[in-house]
């Protein structure tokens, strides 16, 4: 699972998540890739659960690349507790994604393959997303 | 590669607002120069110049200006990041004759050995050429090719009249071999076992001291 070797604080504000993606938005380097339409935090687990559905299908041949990791420490209150007293602990981690990040590419497969590989990865992914290729022109 | 002529009209109002009412109209701000010219604010039409960028490093030529010099390359595409559609576009003044240094396309024909996985690591090689013949793309066959094979710059068949600016040793692509079924295996099982992994909540206790 995706996570941080060390942070400077365990507790932080929540990311912003307004506008546009700044960059990566474009499949960098593999063929094909998952581009993200909306905004959300996307978990470390929504990750490994994507990875997993796409290595799963590809099996043998192909290469996957994440292109987000999830440094962002998000908080929660334990049930039944009474506001106040403090931040919550810290429970999991996020990438937070603007939409037109490119989130996930793939190489080595047919386009098929890969169409249908990602189709399962985004099953796991908080937003909706598309599938892209990669431009000869950019 | 023959030239693509497109209609410009000078732009007369500036800043967001007038570029989003050209961009509405169907239209695309665009800036020419070089060759140390004073720039000139544009816009061409947004469908035509699509159009024309679909061919690597196009050559267009501009009109509808005063001045001679309309003949350029396009030097920069600012494209909408999720729809595709045009935003603006840089375009860089040349002269006939004139070598000007490019990135073209590298593409890929035939099938690999089997067992082996493809990994392009260039998609893009600088090139010098001359500014009205610049080739569309370099192609490297990749047919039968066996598994620990590294393709380098140096390796590419350029076209005539073309010189490599790239380094020679940057990898174009490499055949690596396949994950065995065991491999895979261990690769989705690993994550299960990670999960358990502690919350990693290292220095906020050191911030915390010293403060």
């Amino acid at each position: 699972m995706l996570i941080p070797r060390k942070v400077k604080y365990r507790k932080q504000h929540h990311p912003d998540l307004s506008g546009r993606a700044k960059g990566g938005t474009k499949v960098n380097f593999g063929e094909y890739g998952i581009q993200a339409l909306e905004a959300a935090y996307v978990t470390n687990r929504q990750i490994e659960a994507a990875r997993i559905a796409m290595t799963r299908h590809i099996r043998r041949g192909g290469k996957v690349w994440i292109n987000i990791f999830p440094d962002r420490p998000m908080t929660k209150k334990p049930a039944e507790t009474r506001m106040g007293s403090g931040k919550g602990s810290p429970e999991w981690w996020v990438a937070p994604v603007k939409p037109g990040r490119v989130m996930f590419e793939l190489s080595g497969v047919a386009e098929p393959v890969a169409k249908e590989a990602m189709r399962r990865a985004m099953h796991k992914l908080p937003m909706k997303c598309k599938f892209v290729k990669r431009e000869v022109w950019e | 590669m023959s030239e693509v002529r497109i209609a410009a009209e000078p732009r007369t109002e500036f800043g967001k607002g007038a570029a989003r009412r050209a961009r509405r109209a169907g239209r695309v701000p665009a800036v020419l120069y070089g060759h140390g010219t004073d720039p000139r604010h544009i816009t061409v039409d947004g469908h035509e110049m699509m159009m024309a960028l679909k061919t690597p490093n196009v050559l267009l030529r501009i009109d509808g200006l005063k001045g001679k010099d309309n003949l350029c390359l396009p030097k920069d595409v600012q494209r909408d990041s999720i729809k595709g559609f045009l935003e603006h576009v840089d375009l860089l003044v040349v002269k006939k004759g004139e070598k000007v240094t490019v990135e073209i396309p590298v593409t890929l024909t035939g099938e690999i050995a089997p067992g082996g996985v493809l990994n392009q690591e260039l998609t893009q090689v600088e090139v010098e050429a001359e500014a009205t013949h610049i080739p569309e793309g370099v192609e490297v066959d990749v047919e039968g090719i066996e598994v620990g094979t590294h393709v380098t710059a140096a390796d590419l068949k350029l076209p005539g009249g073309t010189e490599l600016v790239s380094d020679p040793e940057t990898l174009v692509l490499t055949i690596a071999a396949e994950r065995t079924e065991e491999e895979v295996e261990a690769e989705l099982g690993e994550s299960v076992e990670e999960a358990e992994e502690p919350v990693a909540e290292a220095a906020e206790e050191k911030s915390e001291a010293s403060e």
